[in-house]
């Protein structure tokens, strides 16, 4: 009768054989009794001092956040009425309602910069899918050198994107920019491209930076999903007389949903979210055009101060966001529940 | 034996071929990499020739002699920030990385190991906080830490990053403990060991790979931070490295060939640090991107 088992607390509540007495039985359940809250405050102690970081740095801004998108928000004056969360006093300003994202919604400037940000998304998914599974495929294939081939697919996401930004800026530059250089040695073009001075251009070549920083990412999920396709299929495929295209439509695609919904999902996430690049290459510029919603709600509330509307801003851009990651993780399971 | 030099030479294409692709591939990737590291050792009036030289004729070291201060030069006090920056990145990198190594390795474990209502509703509460974005946070926690009196120090960053790193070592060890068999803790308590030690002396010894994963994807993704500490250390010399080279940018007069040092150097602890843990940074990626 070893029944008291601590290393598994599920198991200590088992009912006891009938055999014993209710005297034994009673002692059994003060010694599990013991067993289990002790067990519970060693689980508690370890997970607590994460908790509460998360409850204090996210849960109450989050919170906080969602009434300052209700308010209106006056940085220098954080008098009137306040709450005290946790010892921290918070001024709540003014509550005015939906004014702040009715004023959001009025204004054309957001609905320009939603659309350029669903431009913005779409193509990046679609060329980091693109090169990331072209790049999985070359990586896939037997050749020397393959390790280190694969060491170098984290040097593009590994650096800071500050840094991706400064390299590209570097390279696209109209005076003395590598890809000018390139272009001009080989006769392609007679005087120097500017690649920022046209909005549409400039919005382009964010997109190719952003895919060159992240499509690695994509390549090393696609590559874990290639891995675990079993070459017989291929062999099968080859002795049918299947090309390299048949293969990849018939094998390799279906085989790589999982990792490709994965990948999307991720994706279009990341691009909705992207900041620091726009930050660092164009400020959003030249005019607005390559603004997208998070530049314009960043630069709202940081640039011009105005929190309320500038969460407002970020809070629609936040509930795209978590219905996408819904929807995909939706389907996802769907998917592979009925097969 | 024609028939056999006939079919190696039907083989030499696609051979051919896959190399190219390889190469190909890996000019894309690393590049603009050294292209960064080219302009870093070249005179500005070298980056402006025409013809472009693909080599900097008189490569030397002394733009990261300029941002180290050692030698003086016209924009010398804009790029005087470089090393406070890059000391307080080192700070802020170093005190995260080890606290999510201690405290997200216990509540990993925890998570792994104790099936209860509350766990499974906390865990759930972590993974949603992986959805959402951290800019929507900031104008919230940059009045929050005001009132904490935390803005511009280095307290409120590590306090900041530690909760947005949590969620993903916590994920990436509970995956890892769970593979490690119970058997091991149930044994270390038959023979008299405590909860805690049966933690800390048998189950972390062998916990190494877990731990690295985790700790090496925590560093990289601290060490390139960029948003948080812009809004929350804004003042001069509190802040870390990325924002004061992003600073950098806007003034007219400093050479692209010192910034891109000061990119470049921004960049290159991140970097080995990824191709030094290669194999477990993968596994912490894979793990950490897979969402509850």
């Amino acid at each position: 009768m070893t029944a008291l088992d601590p290393g598994r607390p599920g198991l200590v509540l088992q009912p006891q054989a009938s055999a014993a007495g209710p005297a034994r039985r009673r002692w059994f359940a003060r010694k599990q009794r013991v067993a289990v809250q002790s067990e519970g405050r060693f689980a508690a102690a370890l997970v607590s001092p994460a908790l509460l970081v998360i409850l204090l740095i996210v849960f109450l801004p989050l919170v906080y956040s969602v009434w300052l998108s209700f308010a209106e928000v006056d940085l220098l004056r954080p008098g009137g009425t306040a709450i005290t969360i946790f010892g921290v006093r918070l001024p709540l300003y003014r509550f005015n309602g939906l004014a702040n994202y009715s004023k959001v919604m009025s204004d054309p400037l957001y609905w320009q910069a939603l659309l350029r940000t669903v431009y913005f998304v779409a193509l990046f998914v679609i060329e980091a899918v693109v090169i990331g599974l072209a790049m999985a495929l070359v990586l896939n294939a037997r050749f020397a050198g393959r390790g280190l081939m694969r060491a170098m697919l984290l040097v593009p996401w590994s650096m800071s994107r500050i840094a991706v930004g400064i390299l590209w800026l570097g390279m696209l530059d109209a005076d003395f920019g590598a890809i000018n250089g390139i272009l001009y040695r080989l006769g392609l073009i007679d005087r120097y491209l500017s690649f920022f001075s046209d909005g549409f251009t400039a919005l382009n070549v964010l997109i190719v930076v952003y895919v060159w920083n992240q499509a690695p990412f994509a390549t090393i999920l696609f590559l874990a999903g290639l891995q675990s396709i079993p070459q017989d299929l291929y062999h099968a495929a080859s002795v049918d007389g299947a090309g390299f295209w048949r293969k990849l439509w018939h094998i390799t695609l279906p085989s790589l949903r999982p990792m490709m919904f994965l990948v999307l999902a991720l994706a279009t996430v990341n691009g909705f979210l992207m900041l620091d690049l726009i930050y660092v290459m164009t400020s959003g510029g030249p005019g607005n055009d390559t603004t997208t919603v998070t530049w314009l709600g960043y630069r709202t509330a940081f640039s011009f101060f105005k929190f309320g509307p500038g969460t407002a801003i970020l809070f629609t851009l936040t509930l795209i966001c978590v219905a996408l990651t819904v929807i995909y993780h939706r389907l996802v399971l769907s998917k592979f529940q009925s097969e | 034996m024609p028939t056999v030099i006939a079919r190696n030479h039907r083989k030499l294409w696609p051979v051919l071929g896959l190399y190219g692709l390889v190469a190909l591939v890996a000019l894309w990737l690393i590049g603009p990499f050294l292209w960064l590291f080219i302009s870093s050792i070249s005179e500005q009036r070298d980056l402006l020739a025409r013809p472009m030289p693909l080599f900097p004729p008189n490569p030397s070291f002394s733009n990261y002699a300029k941002i180290f201060g050692l030698v003086e030069f016209h924009a010398q006090h804009q790029s005087a920030q470089i090393l406070p920056s890059l000391g307080n990145s080192v700070v802020v990198t170093l005190i995260v990385t080890a606290l999510n190594i201690v405290l997200g390795s216990g509540a990993g474990y925890a998570y792994a190991r104790f099936q209860h209502p509350v766990m499974k509703i906390t865990l759930y509460a972590i993974l949603f906080t992986r959805m959402l974005p951290v800019v929507v946070l900031m104008p919230a926690l940059f009045l929050i830490m005001r009132q904490l009196g935390l803005q511009n120090t280095l307290s409120g960053l590590v306090l900041a990053y530690c909760s947005f790193t949590f969620p993903f070592t916590i994920w990436i060890l509970k995956s890892y403990f769970e593979t490690i068999p119970r058997e091991l803790e149930e044994s270390a308590l038959v023979d008299g060991c405590s909860r805690l030690q049966a933690f800390v002396k048998v189950i972390l010894p062998i916990s190494g790979p877990g731990l690295v994963a985790a700790g090496a994807f925590t560093f990289v993704l601290c060490w390139n931070e960029f948003l948080v500490a812009q809004v929350l250390n804004s003042k001069q010399g509190t802040t870390t490295l990325p924002p004061t080279v992003a600073g950098m940018l806007g003034q007219a007069n400093i050479d692209y060939s010192v910034i891109a040092a000061s990119g470049f150097l921004s960049a290159i602890p991140a970097v080995i640090l990824a191709l030094v843990f290669q194999r477990y940074m993968v596994q912490g990626l894979t793990a950490g991107s897979v969402k509850g």
